[in-house]
């Protein structure tokens, strides 16, 4: 039995030896089968299900499963896949927590807000900078126009005001301008294709953004004399000081954006030129008034543009269009965000690949909170009420944006972006609410040792109960009670320090989702 | 509040410091204080290996354990499914009301009772079960609850001390006759043990040479306590008797002597009032006439085979020499090499007292008694008596190497009964060929299933027997140690076990040497803690090994792989029962019971909607016809027969159209029920099939482990819509997404328990899908279901007040001889007023 063999998985051969699990095999193979509660070191826990793989006829966990000589494996067929879905819409259906805070979900440019705001609490302004200009095209601009849907979405609305998000924003972005070396978002490497903007408003000027980031070169053409459309045409200097517009119009330009201003099309060029010099072309004109639709080239429909919503391809090759240009957008925000949107569409067409919007970044949605929960969130939180500036025209200073932004209760989940429960639902599509019921409440155990356990999250995976039965900690971690009511604890009612005395970084570590994070962790990477 | 430690030393001390101790020392613990005080769980953990996170890992786990104090007495009521289809729900609501327990409490503010739901307490015939404390009381329901209360403190305040009929009776062989009381469980909640005392006195006092003695199960458990009186080679019985009545049996029967005469008479009038015709209700008592001319003694067992419960209600259980007598142990002597063992059988009786040694044997030859139905199969003739003389003789008392014993097993075509069905030979085969010195055999008494008692039966009936097939089982496979696991709430299964291996101990036929000759054999009783996964093989071991019982993915199969890592063979106790059997009369005996695939007989625990309840044994094959309708005497007046629930939580239901289905392992395989451990519960047309689904689900779902998802929050999603359509809340969609998501839970979930959980639903969808759609209008067909159910009076109501009066929740005002009128809102649908109502004014829609 100690002769190497081969197995197969669907339908391809594998040598694997004997005792290897059928997970590794599949690895072997590249197949990348999904798994939430295997750690190597803890042997096959078999709770999740997740990684079920077909044999036999038979569902069975691949972590778990043994090779044999002959086996033949089914891992990535639709009804594997459905099984595996099934198994991460079950655990979402029980996990008390939302992966992204509701203000990050609500920003139409997906801004991690309570990443933002604990950087600037912690004087980290720098990376509060690298938060804001990763997610906002013209983060100084938006920060003093923004409508922010965010701050309705704050669960501080409930108790006094919500955060000051939009000034906070404003407050990063001034101060990263201020700095004299403002923050670039880094950019990929030139790939050789170029774009061409058409109408330098926030649709076009976001969409230049994105797409310079993506190594493309791209120049905007204005028929104005500067850049920024409905910025300059329908804002006074008070909402929006031209000094600021300017400065943020130059973080473009030091991304590689090239600017062909005073140039109209139909008139200096066509669509025709514009496609033979570009192997893309973005119509972001802004309002179609009835005067210039002859010329444009591409069929309208009654709004403006026709494009198909799902791509923002008009009815030219290699030509699209977004922002107002195909409907009337009134916020500024959202403009900005189809622009995002096209780049996205623009960019994977450059590549060759179908077009599509960016996808969502998956999130659990706790909804509403009752009276208790909120109180659980505010114990991490100041409780004061909101901060106005001192002096209105310059906004808030350090003093007073950390102590606003002190005020956030940081909803969010910590492990966002490294859970690997939320990453799973992301490549299996799963619908996190699929399976509506009544909840559990939220709770949260802030440890004076830094940890912050939350046992909603937990998945009952049993890595951390089986760490530290492995490291004999004194009392350890264990599951109480049994069926749906089973919860990861420490014995004798003891807090979580308690029982991690010895692993608590390894536990934290391994935990597949946001359950047992340490409190220092700013989270969102 | 602190706590006296010195019973957790004691405890620890007695019962061992390794981290297999837990759960025995967590019962010691628990019997002691009434809860688990968390001082004394520290203790533990300070004086032992156990470490804090095994404790509160299994304490949380098990169903028995308590972290609070509890009241002065415990209420188990009983959640079962013949009870719970006979309105156990309702009496517990009668009884929280009643206690006045609060809301999410669980005791009185006095601190005199704790109300307790046990997933079954295996007396199913006499549904809705309650037991407080030691006693058991069946036939509850929400209007009795007050007096059944007021009985039980009655009794308590006059202490009247209840007598163990444990003890060993001392050896009254060759009486000129004698009494035999039914002493199993469902008998002893029906009085049994009083009755078996008050006739033990007066035979006592009366002087008659007459044996008063105890026996197991007879099956019959509709006409309970049953009374056999066998003298002069004429047998007659008694059903439904009381203890007051003894006297007048016994007078009837043996003459009284002089003065008390007269009286005498006067009770034996009494007497031939308690043996009249068939009735079909329980509480009526009535006399079984020689099974031949009472038809539905007949009926019920016609079509009976014994071979798990050969010689019923005959065998005093803890009688060994009768065991033996019967041909006990001859079967394990064969095992063990011929003579040798043989002489060993017969230590304790000369030959003189041999000869009279078997007086219901005799019985039975005569044809007169119970037991002698069994040799009157159609088509078979099975021996009364085979053993000693029978089949071992040809190969002239050589001893049966391991692979002849598997190969008879194996020959017979003898299937795990304990569900799955699986080929016992093969089972202990896979065992036997395993390397290693060191093997297990356990004895899988954890009978869960809600609906089911034939293993606490045959544990109770004939503890020398499963001994027997285990320690043949042990012998095949190369195993020195056995250990029985058998549910805490059989307590009387659990002491008659624990007897018969101490009596086989003390006579040297266990331990050092099997029947004095083998090699060595041990054998212990684990008692489980309250957790049907431990049903489940590999749930069961961790339990042994003392953890929380979660099932483990298999292979490595426990042949493989079992407790302790080492081969272990896990076998039911009904399987176990047979073993002997088959050694004793040959595979080919055995084989020629059934069906092709399907051999031998199954032991049913029949429940429910049913006239004639009980515990029945008949050959693979027969129909659930015959069954319900033959031998259980069809539904109750009036009703008409829709389903039976076959199999318990993993099995489905089977609707009254398919009832020609025979019972075999792959024709209910085909049905979509299982055969599961036997417990079948019939439902009649007053059943909802939604609210059985609901039930079982429920069941399943309080007793999932939640290890693996599907089974931890897919049986609890299914439950959510379920309970959406019992409150007419649910949508299509919602009835499309439990179909869905009942695939997916049976597909993706680890063990047994999760993969057959949905079953009930399937099962229920697929025969009784109209129920379904007729809840998403807002209606349940049977009634049943109380969130779209509403009663009301009508015109027949003369004002008589009763209904007012009998209302726990004052939801009628008080009208005299006026209509009276029920506040819908208020109305909890306990049905009290419907049962009642002497006009048949109340009416459910």
């Amino acid at each position: 039995m100690s002769a190497n063999f081969s197995i197969t998985i669907d339908g391809h051969a594998v040598q694997v030896a004997p005792g290897e699990s059928v997970l590794n095999a599949a690895r072997k193979l590249g197949i990348d089968i999904p798994t939430l509660c295997y750690l190597e070191k803890c042997g096959p826990l078999n709770t999740c299900q997740v990684c079920l793989v077909k044999l036999n006829g038979k569902l069975v966990p691949s972590c778990g499963t043994k090779v044999a000589p002959g086996m033949a494996v089914e891992s990535e067929t639709t009804e594997v896949h459905e099984a595996r879905r099934t198994a991460l819409e079950l655990l979402f259906s029980d996990h008390v927590g939302d992966c992204l805070s509701p203000c990050h979900r609500l920003c139409p440019l997906q801004l991690n807000v309570p990443v933002m705001l604990r950087h600037i609490q912690a004087g980290r302004l720098h990376e509060a900078a690298v938060t804001v200009r990763q997610a906002l095209p013209l983060p100084a601009v938006l920060g003093r126009l923004c409508h922010h849907p965010c701050e309705q979405g704050c669960r501080r609305n409930s108790l006094d005001d919500p955060a000051a998000i939009r000034e906070m924003e404003r407050f990063v972005a001034d101060q990263d301008l201020q700095s004299g070396a403002p923050h670039l978002p880094p950019c990929k490497p030139h790939t050789g294709k170029s774009v061409a903007i058409i109408g330098g408003g926030p649709a076009g000027l976001a969409a230049a953004h994105f797409l310079a980031r993506e190594g493309h070169a791209v120049t905007v053409v204005d028929r104005h004399e500067k850049a920024g459309g409905t910025l300059r045409t329908r804002t006074t200097e008070v909402e929006l000081p031209r000094e600021v517009l300017d400065a943020e119009l130059a973080q473009l330009e030091r991304l590689g954006v090239q600017f062909k201003l005073n140039v109209a099309l139909g008139q200096d060029l066509t669509l025709e030129g514009l496609s033979r010099g570009f192997n893309a072309v973005l119509l972001t004109l802004g309002e179609i008034s009835p005067r210039n639709t002859h010329n444009l080239g591409v069929v309208l429909g009654p709004h403006g543009i026709k494009t198909d919503p799902n791509t923002g391809w008009t009815s030219a090759p290699d030509v699209f269009a977004a922002g107002s240009a195909v409907k009337p957008v009134k916020q500024l925000v959202k403009a900005m965000s189809e622009g995002r949107a096209v780049a996205e569409c623009v960019h994977r067409h450059l590549f060759g690949v179908a077009p599509r919007r960016p996808e969502k970044t998956f999130s659990s949605v706790m909804g509403r909170l009752d009276p208790g929960e909120l109180r659980e969130f505010l114990r991490g939180a100041n409780s004061a009420g909101r901060v106005s500036p001192c002096d209105r025209c310059l906004g808030h200073n350090r003093a007073e944006a950390a102590i606003e932004s002190s005020r956030c209760l940081h909803c969010d989940c910590r492990s966002s972006g490294n859970c690997v429960l939320q990453h799973w639902a992301q490549v299996y599509d799963a619908d996190a609410n699929r399976f509506r019921s009544e909840r559990k409440k939220f709770e949260q155990h802030l440890q004076p040792g830094g940890i912050i356990f939350e046992p909603g999250k937990c998945i009952l995976c049993g890595i951390c109960v089986k760490l530290t039965e492995m490291a004999a900690e004194p009392l350890g971690l264990t599951f109480i009670g049994r069926g749906f009511d089973v919860k990861v604890g420490v014995p004798f009612s003891r807090e979580i320090d308690a029982g991690l005395q010895k692993v608590a970084a390894e536990c934290v570590e391994h935990c597949p989702t946001g359950a047992l994070v340490f409190k220092s962790e700013a989270g969102g990477s | 509040m602190s706590v006296d430690l010195t019973f957790a030393d004691e405890a620890l001390a007695r019962v061992g410091r390794k981290p297999e101790a837990l759960i025995p020392v967590l019962q010691a613990l628990q019997e002691h204080y009434g809860y688990l005080p968390e001082e004394a769980l520290q203790r533990v953990c300070e004086a032992s290996e156990i470490t804090p996170a095994a404790i509160t890992g299994v304490a949380s786990f098990y169903d028995m354990f308590r972290m609070q104090p509890a009241g002065k007495h415990i209420v188990r009521v009983c959640r079962g499914t013949a009870c719970h289809v006979a309105g156990a729900e309702r009496v517990e609501e009668e009884l929280r009301r009643h206690l006045k327990i609060p809301d999410g409490g669980d005791t009185d503010s006095e601190g005199q009772f704790t109300i307790e739901q046990v997933a079954c307490l295996g007396t199913c015939t006499l549904a809705p079960v309650l037991r407080i404390g030691e006693t058991t009381m069946g036939y509850a329901s929400a209007e009795k609850v007050p007096k059944l209360m007021r009985e039980f403190l009655e009794a308590q305040a006059n202490s009247v001390a209840v007598k163990s009929t444990e003890e060993r009776h001392g050896n009254g062989h060759g009486a000129a006759a004698e009494i035999h009381v039914g002493l199993g469980s469902c008998c002893m909640a029906k009085g049994s043990d009083q009755l078996f005392h008050a006739l033990r006195e007066g035979a006592e006092a009366s002087g008659a040479n007459v044996l008063v003695k105890r026996v197991g199960c007879v099956g019959m458990c509709h006409r309970t306590p049953l009374v056999e009186v066998a003298a002069a080679g004429k047998s007659e019985f008694y059903a439904g008797m009381t203890a007051e009545q003894a006297r007048a049996l016994l007078q009837r029967h043996f003459r009284p002597p002089g003065l008390a005469q007269r009286i005498g008479r006067v009770w034996t009038r009494v007497l031939d009032g308690l043996m009249l015709e068939d009735a079909s209700e329980p509480q009526r008592v009535q006399r079984f006439s020689l099974s031949k001319r009472d038809p539905s003694v007949r009926a019920f067992l016609g079509k009976q085979v014994h071979i798990a419960t050969e010689h019923f209600g005959k065998l005093d259980p803890l009688d060994l020499d009768e065991y033996v007598a019967h041909g006990g142990f001859a079967a394990l002597a064969r095992c063990l090499g011929g003579e040798d063992a043989r002489l060993a059988l017969t230590p304790s009786l000369s030959p003189g007292e041999r000869e009279n040694h078997a007086p219901a044997a005799v019985m039975s030859g005569n044809g007169l008694g119970l037991g002698n139905v069994e040799t009157k199969m159609p088509g078979q003739t099975l021996s009364p008596l085979p053993g000693r003389e029978g089949q071992g003789e040809g190969k002239g008392g050589q001893r049966l190497s391991s692979d002849e014993i598997i190969s008879t097993v194996e020959k017979s075509g003898l299937r795990g009964r304990g569900g799955a069905g699986f080929p016992s030979g093969q089972k202990w085969r896979v065992v036997s060929l395993q390397p290693g010195e060191t093997k297990y055999v356990i004895c899988n008494g954890d009978e869960g299933d809600p609906g089911a008692f034939m293993d606490r039966m045959i544990l109770e009936s004939f503890p020398f027997r499963v001994i027997e097939g285990l320690a043949i089982a042990a012998v095949a496979v190369g195993a020195r140690e056995g250990i029985f696991y058998i549910r805490h709430e059989y307590p009387l299964a659990v002491k008659r076990v624990r007897a018969a291996i101490a009596e086989l101990e003390k006579r040297g036929w266990l331990g050092d040497r099997l029947l004095g000759v083998g090699p060595s054999f041990r054998l212990s009783v684990f008692e489980g803690a309250g957790a049907f996964v431990c049903g489940e093989e590999t749930a069961l071991i961790m339990s042994i090994e003392g953890q929380r019982g979660m099932p483990k993915l298999r292979p490595p199969f426990p042949a493989q792989e079992g407790l302790w890592g080492k081969p272990t063979l896990i076998n039911n106790v009904e399987t176990l029962a047979m073993v002997p059997w088959i050694l004793r009369n040959g595979a080919e005996k055995f084989a020629a019971i059934g069906t092709a695939k399907s051999k031998g007989t199954k032991v049913f625990a029949l429940a429910g909607k049913i006239r004639r309840g009980g515990l029945i044994e008949i050959p693979m094959g027969t129909t659930i016809r015959e069954i319900v309708e033959e031998i259980g005497g069809g539904v109750g007046e009036g009703r008409r027969f829709k389903a039976v629930q076959i199999g318990g939580p993993s099995g489905g239901c089977v609707p009254a159209r398919l009832a020609d289905t025979p019972v075999d392992f792959e024709s209910l395989r085909d049905v979509g029920a299982i055969m599961g451990s036997g417990g079948l519960v019939v439902l009649d047309d007053t059943s909802c099939m939604v609210d059985i689904a609901r039930y079982f689900l429920q069941f399943t779902q309080d007793q999932s482990c939640g290890k693996c998802t599907f089974c931890r929050i897919g049986t609890k999603r299914m439950l959510d819509l379920l309970d959406r359509l019992c409150l007419s809340k649910a949508t299509r969609q919602n009835l499309d997404e439990l179909e869905r998501l009942a695939h997916q839970v049976g597909a993706g979930s680890l063990c047994g328990l999760g993969k057959t959980a949905p079953n009930p639903v399937l099962t229920t969808l697929r025969y009784f899908r109209d129920e379904y759609e007729a809840h998403l209008q807002g209606r349940c067909p049977a009634k049943k279901c109380t969130a779209l159910i509403h009663y009301t009076i009508n015109t027949d109501c003369t004002g008589c007040t009763i209904c007012a009066q009998h209302c726990p929740v004052d939801a009628i005002p008080m009208t005299p001889y006026a209509p009276h009128v029920i506040d819908d809102a208020r109305c909890t649908r306990c049905d009290t007023c419907r049962q009642v109502c002497p006009h048949n004014a109340v009416e459910l829609k």
